[in-house]
């Protein structure tokens, strides 16, 4: 349902998706249900010619009845809330899957650098494949990302894998990401660091295994070029 | 296409302005809208364009406007400051992208050219003497005084700060400026670059540009 609002591409994208839609729902109800409440009130004890005001302390039972039993359900709701956040924080956030490739992401001021496994499929070769402003990634395939910064808080923040991660100076954060589907998306910075935040952008692009393999084999520096770069 | 001529047509029209005299209104227009628009710019380059070295960020007041717009189009294209290693030039980039509207570039060109170039104090260790035999191959372009050349599409060194020319020349070494294929000035610049043997050399031919008159 939601993402029909906002593109999803990412295995964990529907986890996300409906743990926000369970919190909608059973918080919608509570909303819809007590502004019902409140107005039946308002309108059902409106002032009376001839009928005085009356001071409630709720202290009696049918009085408090209003209180505890709302409270108890929603107590209940809250523990359906808690076991679906938590198994969405696990599965997204605590356990890593096995990667299949690694990315090493990479925030500055202003603009976001990334490190791609040449074909040899591993990272700090002479293949490397390195970009500024484009992720590529291959669908269906586990990665690993090992985000840092080079100067001051950043944010990863890519809607359609309902990803987000800080990047912090001084530290390799890991995580992981799943493309589920190919396209073009674009990804903004999402922790305000200067002047440039606003325009600090980039884009995912997800593509098919032979896209992948012909944008590799044009970008991969050829190894006396890579020798180069190296010396 | 048609963006281009039009941006042709301020170009020359700014141009004949600045030879013809009394400026016209559309000029002093301009100037107000350069004036405006720099004042984004002083956050990083000084309030007169003088640089500051906490920033990265280069002294530029006084660089002929034709430079300044060339460089500020490269910015915008990627052409400079998309390099994975240009940590500076990717601090630039998104401000040149500010620089929406028809004739922005032009409008803070025309403003920038127009400061009083600084003088900044030298901060590298070099040996002039060594760096004035190898600017003999840099004269045929930037000039025996350093001021530039329009002809040869060479911006002026004087009145840069030393750690901003060492930079660039490393930057034109190392491929991280002039090293797009669109780039066809940073690629008469580059091999010049390369003439320099080493890294104390660059400083020794920064050290002499020091000493040239401002
Ligand atoms: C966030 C800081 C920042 C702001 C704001 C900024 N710049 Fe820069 N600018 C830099 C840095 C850093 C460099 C050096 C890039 C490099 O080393 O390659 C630079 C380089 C330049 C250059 C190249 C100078 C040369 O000699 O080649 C020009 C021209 C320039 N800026 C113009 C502008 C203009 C015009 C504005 C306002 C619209 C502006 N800058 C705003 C940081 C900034
Ligand atoms: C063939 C002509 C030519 C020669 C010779 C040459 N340059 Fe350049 N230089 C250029 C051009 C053209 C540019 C501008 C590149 C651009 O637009 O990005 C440039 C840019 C530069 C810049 C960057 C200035 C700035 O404000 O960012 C420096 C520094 C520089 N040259 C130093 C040197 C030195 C030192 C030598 C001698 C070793 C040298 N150049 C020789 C053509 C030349
Ligand atoms: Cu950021």
């Amino acid at each position: 349902m939601i993402e029909r609002l906002v593109a999803s591409a990412s295995s964990y994208a529907p986890d996300i998706d409906g743990l926000i839609l369970l919190i909608a729902v059973l918080v919608g109800f509570w909303f819809l249900l007590t502004e019902a409440v409140f107005f039946w009130l308002i309108l059902r004890f409106r002032a009376r010619d001839g009928q005085r005001a009356e001071y409630i302390t709720g202290e009696e039972k049918s009085q408090k009845r209003w209180i505890t039993i709302p409270h108890l359900l929603v107590l209940v709701c809250d523990i359906f809330i808690v076991v679906g956040a938590v198994r969405v924080w696990y599965e997204v956030k605590q356990h890593l899957p096995e990667a299949q490739q690694t990315v090493r992401v990479i925030g500055q001021q202003w603009a976001w650098s990334f490190v791609h496994p040449g074909p040899d499929g591993r990272l700090d070769t002479a293949d490397d494949i390195k970009t500024v402003d484009e992720l590529h990634l291959q669908k269906d395939v586990t990665y690993h990302f090992e985000l840092t910064s080079r100067d001051v808080l950043h944010s990863l923040s890519i809607p359609v894998f309902r990803l987000r991660q800080d990047a912090i100076p001084g530290r390799v954060i890991r995580g992981w990401f799943r493309p589920t589907k190919t396209g073009v998306h674009d990804f903004q910075c999402a922790e305000i660091c200067g002047i440039g935040h606003g325009i600090m952008a980039a884009r995912v692009i997800i593509e098919t295994p032979d896209e992948h393999a012909a944008w590799m084999a044009e970008h991969a520096p050829t190894t006396s070029l890579a020798a180069a770069a190296v010396r | 296409m048609q963006a281009m001529t039009r941006r042709a047509a301020v170009a020359a029209l700014l141009a004949a302005a600045s030879v013809a005299g009394p400026a016209p209104r559309v000029a002093a227009e301009d100037a107000d809208r350069g004036a405006t628009l720099f004042r984004y710019c002083t956050q990083c380059h000084g309030e007169q364009g003088e640089g500051n070295a906490l920033a990265l960020a280069p002294a530029i007041a006084g660089l002929p406007a034709w430079y300044v717009e060339r460089q500020l189009e490269h910015f915008r294209s990627g052409i400079r400051g998309r390099h994975f290693d240009d940590i500076a030039g990717m601090r630039m980039r998104p401000m040149s992208l500010t620089l929406r509207k028809e004739g922005d570039v032009a409008a803070v060109a025309a403003y920038v050219a127009s400061l009083p170039p600084a003088d900044p104090e030298p901060t590298l260790e070099g040996d002039p003497a060594r760096g004035q035999q190898l600017y003999a191959t840099c004269v045929a372009c930037h000039g025996a005084d350093g001021a530039g050349n329009q002809q040869m599409n060479a911006p002026p060194l004087t009145g840069s700060h030393d750690w901003y020319l060492e930079r660039q020349i490393q930057n034109f070494r190392q491929g991280i400026r002039g090293a797009d294929p669109a780039d066809t000035f940073g690629a008469l610049m580059r091999p010049m670059a390369m003439t320099l043997p080493d890294d104390q050399a660059v400083r020794d031919v920064v050290a002499y540009i020091m000493t040239l008159p401002r």
